[in-house]
């Protein structure tokens, strides 16, 4: 208890962690608010189209070439950025931690076996696997996901991997083997929470490597078409650049101010997790 | 568009693009009593890139785009589709229509310097065009043999008369190729089909697979002074927005068929160096249809699909989708095709959510306690932006009236084979060209013989009414015009009584150039013709 | 450090390095294998094939849509298929594109020399700029200038590349006009020597621009990070107190062993620059591998999708083999066991 709530403490006296922090809670804010402003959804041609920001009092942030509330648009997009950030980096690291753990705690033919599939996953440039995946299986917000969670698992594999072939040589692991608990127990219960702090600062950048893997890919028109992302309205923005620039530009400035504060949390996470490293 | 003028379109636009400006895109003008000058290169932006060089043994548009640079056809078409000389000088039609002579013209070569001569027009005719191109098979379908008396001098004999082969032979439709390079071989393998040898203005003098192509003035083109320009360049960019932004910056002087954004369109043309104009596409007049599948319980029923034509602004949609690049569809036929087309005791289904509403009572599907009424899915087409934002469109205004859409995506392989080959759809919208007559692109939408799994923009809504079928066979042999027009206009009626397909926009295809190319559009075909008159004024 | 002072023969380094690189081969050439295998099972997925894309765009009749199959091998079942794609790569056959009417090898080698130039540009531009940016911050730590490098590093690194390139295109092509912005060479130019290298240079400033901006925030942060770790070493240490000028402890001694982290980055870089190539070459209209492979997938170019990501992935193998063997000549630490 004591070690955490310092931990926490750290985070709490780190300015860019804070700063990170505040970014990251205000767009998530704006995820959770989007129905309550918005109940008619991000969808309703409300307005006039291509309003300027500030033109109407009732569009805030004006309106896209079809008369959408770009409010509306970049709240319910924030829910999409993040939910896909946050999905695709919890299923990255739950297929990485099991493939890097059984790689690490196995070493032989096993190892041997999930490093080469590993190798081979790495080598597939992962844009190009992940336009692939979409545009094989077709868009939505479950392949999306997919897509980036089957190129991103292997930077985190190889981390747990190198944690548990460190960690399995340890006393208290022989301990417990000789005591009789199951490998799967020792790999879950002892090893597992001893290699946790590079997880969580791995995290922080998966996430935000995802939201920019999704705009991406809404980009180039392969993103959910149910669902409004930051991506997919900078991409129907596009053809209106000359004509009304804000409509691409208010999506990108949320794009680049989350995957910002994530890197500042991810940075803060770091300094405060491996503490040595900032001692040096 | 002369007409319809975008007044939507023309009042939001303002400050940006200034509104005295529009009428002057809307009429750009075009007798050009200036002499052309010589020189220069013209380069063209387009996408996507072709698989083949040449137009005869595919029907594809990228090289549709090309065949007629390159090669020629027997003749070409002025304003108003009325057959002109080219290859062929001349011609006799016999008075039953089963016997077609064309008197060529004499001292015409290849651009290897061969003579150009009938025995071409025989080989291209039959071995060619009536085997591998994908409309030739039918356009050609009557004619039994080509008959060679001289080398000036060849007759098509036909088995039945065929009207619509008189208008399918310009360049870009029915190239004449070199019997010489194709004779004794695999046609489709032949190298000479990326390494063309026609008798057209221009000769290939660079190709970068995907990437550009380069051609150069033929010196010894048969119209004696053309073409005017040295070098013909075109350019295959991917990205509409580039293609708009380099046409701003000079590094392109021109693009067909509508390929950069609408928003783009009405903004450049608006500039003093570009003018737009909608010409030269007289054949390809397209609708933008959405089918309903009618093997669906829900969408079998007639009077929910009425209830589909009430809830959707198809104006709406004509001025924010198209920008004001079309006309509202008022049935199955686009007004392009004059006399045939009408609107007259065409059902028109004006925009009325409450009819709709109620209609959606009538059939039987009143809203449940969460007021939805029942869930559909909806697949655009996947070519270009407008199919998506349509449906985008559609599903909200369903959402009105209570009914749930989920609109699925696909690319064009998956789209094809859910849509015509599984059947496994609810709803679906697509372009299709309706043709310089109906029995080209309209008929196979409707007729029930077109029913068939597999075969792309067929009768995939699955419409089978023995009325409209019996109309449609006898329009394809009525000849009295006046018959025929009648046939069509009821055929008009039915259909839209029956809404088996609802009919959203008929498009309109723009070239936007910089006003220093001149003369791209002298005749009915556009730059999708031969380009031979092109000069640039600089 | 003590090892590396004694030099050891040659002969005893080079049986090792001879071991450890017949390994390294091995291993590549199993997951190249495997490589192939994943891309061919997951393109089996893809709903219609190219005949379904082609009858979409073209007037076909349902009996030629059959006979076209057959011609193309495409009525096989798919594990005969992949028996036949394996049996011509090992013969170094990557098969014919029917899209280009032309064998895949060409359609590559024509794609191939963009997509390098391009991303061995992106690699030197942000390799050079991201390190000289480090550096300066981390030799001034904790001032204002470090402070603003950061920042625009980590601007640099949130913002998407198509963001950066439609900017670009805005600011530099439209707006200022100094640039071209489309495509790699003014075509039909006929330019030759100097000329067509300016040419060359000018449109490639862009799509560059727009490819490396992530990179150099990533190599600025990398490199300002290793050098303050270096910098507290015992041997910068000792230079600096025998007196070795500081631009020579800073640029010499400190930055070679900074450069190790960066030198794996860079290998990591060279295959996510080829997919994130895709965006800028489609911003930019640029022919690319990348621009090929996104075409293929939706024209069920298989043979040709197989191929570009086959030659990637053996490229992310050769680099990685490379960054492995700079590391040997970085770090006579490194062992190559």
């Amino acid at each position: 208890m004591m070690a955490r709530t310092s931990t926490l403490g750290r985070f709490l006296r780190h300015p860019m962690g804070l700063a990170g922090l505040a970014i990251l809670l205000v767009a998530v804010a704006m995820a959770a608010t989007a129905n309550i402003f918005f109940p008619d959804g991000p969808w309703k041609m409300a307005g006039r189209p291509i309003l300027w920001p500030g033109q109407n009092p009732d569009f805030p942030l004006g309106t896209d070439m079809m008369g959408r509330d770009l409010l509306a648009g970049l709240l319910y997009g924030a829910r999409v950025s993040l939910l896909v950030g946050l999905a695709a980096a919890v299923a990255s690291i739950v297929a990485g931690t099991v493939i890097g753990a059984i790689a690490g705690y196995y070493p032989g033919w096993i190892d041997d076996a999930l490093m080469r599939f590993t190798d081979a996953v790495q080598t597939i440039p992962s844009f190009l696997a992940a336009v692939v995946i979409v545009g094989v299986i077709g868009p939505s917000v479950t392949t999306v996901v997919l897509s980036i969670a089957v190129t991103s698992w292997p930077m985190i594999a190889r981390l747990v991997r190198a944690e548990f072939l460190r960690l399995r040589k340890y006393d208290f692991v022989h301990a417990c083997r000789i005591m009789g608990m199951s490998d799967a127990r020792i790999m879950l219960t002892q090893i597992l929470p001893n290699c946790l702090s590079p997880i969580i600062v791995a995290s922080s950048v998966l996430v935000a490597t995802a939201i920019i893997v999704e705009s991406g890919l809404s980009f180039l028109g392969l993103g959910d078409p149910n669902v409004i992302s930051w991506g997919a309205i900078i991409g129907a923005g596009r053809s209106a650049l000359r004509v009304a620039w804000y409509i691409t530009m208010l999506p990108s400035v949320a794009i680049v101010l989350t995957v910002l504060s994530l890197n500042l949390i991810g940075d803060a996470l770091n300094d405060v997790l491996n503490p040595r490293l900032r001692q040096r | 568009m002369t007409k319809n003028l975008p007044l939507t379109r023309r009042n939001l636009l303002k400050g940006v693009v200034a509104a005295s400006a529009l009428p002057m895109i809307l009429n750009a003008p075009y007798a050009q009593a200036q002499a052309a000058k010589r020189g220069g290169t013209l380069t063209i932006v387009s996408w996507p890139a072709p698989t083949y060089l040449n137009s005869g043994i595919t029907t594809s548009g990228p090289e549709t785009l090309l065949g007629g640079k390159m090669f020629d056809g027997l003749v070409d078409y002025d304003i108003g589709y009325v057959p002109a000389p080219a290859l062929a000088e001349s011609w006799d039609i016999s008075e039953d229509g089963l016997t077609i002579t064309f008197h060529l013209r004499a001292g015409v070569k290849w651009h290897d310097g061969e003579p150009f001569t009938s025995e071409d027009v025989a080989f291209t005719i039959m071995e060619i065009l009536k085997v591998h191109h994908g409309r030739g098979r039918s356009t050609f379908a009557n004619v039994t043999e080509v008959r060679t008396p001289d080398e000036l001098t060849a007759t098509l004999v036909l088995s039945a008369p065929a009207p619509a082969l008189m208008k399918a032979l310009n360049a870009s439709e029915s190239p004449m190729m070199p019997a010489h390079i194709y004779a004794g071989a695999d046609i489709m393998e032949n190298p000479a089909n990326t390494a063309p040898i026609g008798t057209g203005a221009y000769r290939l003098a660079e190709y970068n697979r995907g990437e550009s192509i380069v051609m150069e003035a033929n010196p010894d083109y048969w119209d004696e002074g053309k073409p005017h320009i040295d070098k013909l360049v075109v350019r295959y960019v991917a990205d509409g927005s580039t293609r708009a932004a380099m046409l701003e910056t000079g590094e392109a002087d021109l693009i067909a068929s509508s390929l950069i954004p609408p928003i783009e369109i009405l903004r450049l043309g608006a500039m003093p160096e570009f003018e737009v104009t909608q010409r030269g596409y007289e054949v390809s007049s397209s609708m933008h249809l959405m089918d309903f599948n009618l093997r669906h319980e829900i969408l079998g029923n007639k009077l929910v699909r009425q209830a589909f034509a009430h809830f959707i602004d198809r104006d709406w949609i004509t001025q924010n989708i198209w920008f004001g690049f079309g006309q509202t569809a008022t049935g199955p036929m686009p007004p392009a095709q004059g006399d045939l087309y009408t609107a007259e005791g065409v059902p028109a289904y004006p925009y009325d959510l409450e009819r709709a509403e109620a209609l959606l009572d009538e059939a039987g599907y009143p809203r449940g306690d969460n007021g939805i009424r029942f869930s559909l899915f909806i697949d655009p087409l996947p070519y270009g932006e407008e199919p998506l934002r349509a449906s985008e469109y559609i599903k909200q205004q369903a959402a009105e009236v209570g009914i749930e859409l989920a609109i699925r995506t696909a690319d064009m392989g998956g789209f094809v084979k859910r849509i015509y080959g599984d059947q496994d759809f609810d709803i679906s919208t697509f372009t299709g060209s309706a043709g310089i007559d109906p029995t080209i692109g309209v008929h196979r939408f409707y007729w029930s013989k077109n029913i068939r799994p597999g075969v792309s923009f067929s009768n995939g809504s699955g419409y089978s009414n023995p009325e409209v079928d019996a109309l449609l066979e006898q329009a394809t042999v009525e000849i009295d015009p006046e018959k025929r027009a009648e046939l069509y206009h009821t055929f008009q009626r039915l259909v839209m009584e029956d809404v088996p397909t609802l009919p959203l926009t008929a498009t309109e295809r723009v070239t936007i150039a910089r006003i220093a190319v001149k003369d791209h559009t002298p005749r009915a075909i556009g730059p999708f013709g031969t380009l031979a008159d092109v000069w640039l004024d600089r | 450090m003590a090892d590396a002072a004694v030099p050891r023969p040659a002969a005893d380094r080079l049986r090792p390095a001879l071991r450890f690189l017949g390994r390294r081969l091995l291993q590549a050439l199993i997951v190249m294998l495997l490589v192939v295998l994943l891309n061919f099972s997951v393109l089996q997925l893809a709903p219609g094939d190219m005949i379904s894309v082609l009858s979409g765009s073209s007037d076909m009749t349902a009996e030629q849509m059959v006979s076209l199959r057959a011609q193309y091998g495409l009525d096989q079942p798919w594990l005969a298929r992949l028996g036949i794609y394996l049996f011509n790569l090992a013969q170094f056959d990557l098969g014919y594109s029917f899209r280009n009417a032309a064998p895949v090898a060409t359609v590559i080698a024509e794609r191939f020399p963009t997509t390098l130039i391009l991303v061995v540009a992106s690699v030197i531009v942000s390799l050079t700029v991201g390190t000289l940016m480090g550096v300066v911050a981390a030799r001034r730590a904790g001032s204002l200038a470090d402070l603003v490098l950061l920042a625009v590093a980590l601007v640099f690194y949130a913002t998407p590349s198509f963001v950066i390139a439609i900017v670009l295109i805005l600011t530099f092509g439209v707006t200022l006009g100094w640039l071209p912005i489309g495509g790699l060479v003014t075509v039909g130019a006929g330019l030759t020597g100097w000329a067509w290298l300016a040419d060359l240079v000018a449109h490639l400033i862009l799509p560059v621009i727009a490819l490396c901006t992530f990179y150099v925030a990533i190599y600025a942060r990398l490199a300002r990070a290793s050098m303050l770790e270096v910098s507290s070493l015992d041997y910068v240490r000792t230079a600096r107190a025998k007196g070795v000028p500081e631009w020579r402890v800073v640029y010499v001694h400190a930055l070679r062993n900074a450069l190790l982290p960066l030198v794996t980055m860079a290998g990591l870089q060279v295959s996510s620059l080829i997919g994130g190539a895709i965006l800028v070459e489609t911003v930019f209209g640029l022919p690319g591998m990348g621009r090929t492979a996104y075409d293929a997938i939706f024209e069920r170019d298989t043979n040709l999708l197989l191929g570009v990501m086959f030659v990637s992935a053996l490229c992310v193998v050769l680099v990685s083999l490379v960054v492995d063997l700079l590391y040997v000549l970085l770090d006579p630490r490194v062992s190559l066991e």
